[in-house]
């Protein structure tokens, strides 16, 4: 009962949050001087990338955890948050290119932001397709765990991209590294801020259901193959 | 080969640009180039600027109350306003213009500016379409994510039913 009511909570916060945040976003959020309109996108773009990034330091937190002390738990919660962060993986790059076109006349460009953003990307994928391909077992997991550990390594790289290698891409505009030049007047920061809790809470409502439904998956495995030994369809 | 000639070129440019200065007083008329220059009061308003014409001529304006523009940010939104309103605006978006080194023209009279205009590009509707694209995408995306997550559960009613049945037929068996 509590647990329901704890998944409503947060689909009923995730809610209120995105609509909150839409409402400051177009109706609240001045229009930024130099790009006009088109600066919108930051309050999507930024966030899906900061979940995205968290997302894989998150798996490989949980990864580290199934590692030391072997419960599957941690193991299916890693590829539950994996699952969900490709999708804003995908959203990020999806969001950059798209926000790209006007601003820079060009859709894509090989600097270092967008090419290790991508290279995530990759991860995921490659993280996934691991899963869904190698044989269901302790050595799947295990192994899984080490691609995790060795993709949350662009993380970090990507987050310092913008200053290590200054190209097209804006400097850091948030977090503890941030350009004070470039540092976000009051209500644009605002509401990047508020974009980002909604965007945040978004994916662990999708999180909390993926896991869900990742633990029946596992457990109907478990019992097909108790009541079918040989497990022809077992998945 | 090149660079003298470049060299010698960016001279000739420096030398014309040095030699004919400021906008022709008491004359009135139109001129095209880049800007060169802002000057801001200490309240950050646009006092006056220069322009630098395809040919390296300098050609400085005064503003007044009555300067009205027409320019352009780098998304290509347009911006209209009377200088007597936007003082601070004005010098700001000018600064604008000189970073991004686009040409604008300028019509002038005695000396001060009557209007100053780039081409209009007429983006800012092509930019509202791709900003619609962004969140369009970005929610079609989660409620696709979520759809496929209701197909993934209802598969796994159907195989729970079925296995319930297997279990029932063989504890029948037994």
């Amino acid at each position: 009962m509590p647990n329901i009511l704890s998944r409503h909570a947060l689909l009923a916060s995730a809610a209120a949050f995105t609509a909150l945040a839409m409402w400051m976003i177009f109706v609240w959020a001045p229009t930024e001087t130099n790009q006009g309109a088109i600066q919108r996108a930051l309050y999507v773009h930024v966030p899906v990338a900061w979940v995205s990034m968290v997302a894989i330091v998150a798996v490989a937190a949980f990864s580290i955890i199934y590692l030391v002390n072997g419960r599957e738990k941690w193991d299916r919660l890693a590829a539950a948050t994996a699952e969900t962060g490709v999708v804003f993986g995908a959203l990020m790059l999806i969001t950059g290119i798209v926000w790209a076109r006007p601003v820079w006349g060009v859709w894509w460009t090989g600097e270092a932001k967008l090419t290790t953003a991508l290279i995530l990307f990759f991860v995921y994928v490659a993280y996934l397709m691991f899963r869904a391909y190698f044989p269901p077992g302790t050595q799947r997991r295990r192994l899984a765990a080490i691609i995790a550990l060795v993709g949350a390594i662009d993380a970090p790289i990507i987050y310092w991209a913008a200053d290590l290698w200054a190209e097209a891409h804006p400097p850091l505009v948030v977090g503890p590294a941030r350009d004070e030049d470039s540092a976000l007047s009051g209500d644009i920061g605002l509401t990047l801020l508020a974009g980002v809790v909604a965007f945040t809470l978004v994916f662990a409502v999708i999180l909390v259901e993926r896991y869900r439904i990742r633990r029946a998956e596992d457990d109907v495995t478990a019992l097909r193959r108790t009541l079918q030994p040989t497990g022809a369809d077992a998945t | 080969m090149k660079r003298p000639v470049i060299i010698l070129a960016l001279v000739a440019m420096l030398v014309s640009a040095g030699t004919v200065t400021a906008a022709a007083q008491g004359e009135s008329g139109l001129v095209s180039g880049v800007v060169v220059a802002v000057n801001r009061d200490d309240g950050g308003g646009l006092v006056s600027f220069s322009i630098m014409d395809s040919e390296g001529n300098t050609h400085e304006f005064d503003v007044t109350g009555e300067t009205e523009y027409g320019l352009e940010n780098q998304a290509g939104d347009r911006w209209t306003a009377t200088h007597a309103d936007e003082p601070v605006a004005a010098a700001e978006r000018l600064r604008d213009q000189q970073r991004r080194f686009v040409p604008l023209t300028v019509r002038f009279e005695s000396g001060s500016a009557g209007s100053v205009v780039v081409t209009e590009s007429g983006r800012l509707e092509t930019n509202l379409g791709f900003l619609f694209a962004i969140y369009i995408v970005t929610w079609a995306a989660f409620f696709a994510y979520v759809f496929v997550m209701s197909r993934r559960q209802r598969d796994l009613g159907r195989q729970i039913e079925q296995l319930k049945e297997l279990a029932g037929n063989r504890n029948g068996d037994q």
